[in-house]
């Protein structure tokens, strides 16, 4: 009779060998044990994954403005309070957009209400310049 | 001012150069206030040709006439916007003179300045369309103006509404008649504008797909 592979033990690139070692039907033994896979230190960088989000600004108030502009048959006399916080709206949006870009350019700290513009190119700036 | 000469995609002049104060109010008034002092040392660029210190000068009037003028013919392009002004008042006083009562009178504008400025008001589009492409589909995406995008539609929309004319009728006549439609809301012009906005509403469901 053949020896019956064990599979996993002949892959030597494979970390976890050890969870593969054992008889896969018996139950997971708690707590489970921890594996050091990469190393326990921070990186010298923030990753820019999770802040690309469709922040498409001023939809609710389009979505009102056109609501009023229907309600008024397009008359924009009927409607100047939408439009103006439309308005206001956006600009607002494009001055936040502005001073992101300001603050990645500057070379300064970072104070008080900036701290809200920073994103993962600022924080990596900063970081760079005092790594770990 | 850059060693290097004119280049049509940069400036002439570095950043740190401000925008020229030819006005001669607001010169009296930068000394009044001492605002003078900090711009006292600062390198200033110098005034284009056509800003002038004059009375009748009008920074609206003057990006009118760059974009009504063509081939650079600047001269043609002044003489045809007051020539435009001219009729506008023209109208304006014949109807004012022939009105039979006092309340019809009050409400009949005269200068030529201000229906140039209802009339580009009125026709101000709020938002324009986009083309954005999702799937392979190209869609017209409502997105938000800027005002200076906004101006400069309404200028163009007007000068182009006046281009579209027959032969025996004179640039300043239609140009004038244009001017006077939108200022009481109404007209070619107004119309493309409230075209726009029903577009842009019908299409409010793709204001999604924008970016920014």
């Amino acid at each position: 009779m053949q020896k019956q592979v064990r599979y996993g033990q002949n892959r030597g690139a494979m970390r976890g060998t050890g969870v593969l070692a054992r008889n896969a039907r018996a139950p997971q033994k708690e707590p489970v044990p921890f594996q050091q896979l990469l190393p326990l230190k921070l990186k010298n960088s923030v990753s820019g994954k999770g802040e690309r989000t469709s922040n498409v600004a001023c939809l609710q108030e389009m979505a009102v403005m056109f609501a009023c502009l229907k309600r008024s048959e397009f008359d924009q006399a009927l409607c100047s309070k939408e439009i103006t916080s439309f308005q206001s709206c956006y600009n607002t949006s494009q001055e936040q957009k502005k001073a992101k870009k300001e603050l990645d350019r500057s070379d300064g700290p970072v104070l008080g209400a900036e701290a809200r513009f920073m994103g993962h190119k600022k924080i990596n700036q900063l970081l760079r310049k005092f790594p770990q | 001012i850059s060693e290097l000469g004119p280049s049509r995609n940069y400036s002439q002049y570095a950043p740190y150069f401000i925008e020229p104060i030819f006005k001669k109010e607001k010169q009296e008034e930068l000394y009044k206030s001492g605002e003078i002092e900090k711009i006292s040392h600062v390198p200033i660029r110098a005034a284009l040709n056509d800003q002038t210190s004059s009375v009748f000068y009008d920074e609206q009037v003057r990006k009118f006439t760059n974009y009504v003028m063509e081939m650079g013919k600047k001269t043609l392009a002044r003489q045809l916007v007051e020539k435009t002004f001219e009729n506008v008042k023209r109208t304006q006083l014949e109807r004012f003179n022939t009105s039979p009562t006092p309340e019809l009178k009050e409400n009949i504008e005269t200068n030529p300045l201000i229906i140039f400025y209802r009339a580009v008001e009125n026709c101000k589009p709020l938002l324009q369309l986009s083309p954005i492409k999702r799937g392979g589909v190209t869609y017209q995406v409502p997105v938000p103006i800027t005002e200076k995008r906004s101006n400069f539609l309404a200028m163009k929309w007007l000068i182009e509404a006046a281009q579209d004319k027959e032969r025996t009728v004179h640039f300043p006549e239609k140009l004038a008649w244009e001017l006077l439609d939108a200022s009481s809301n109404q007209g070619r012009v107004v119309k493309k504008k409230q075209e726009l906005h029903r577009q842009c509403e019908a299409n409010r469901a793709y204001a999604h797909y924008r970016w920014s």
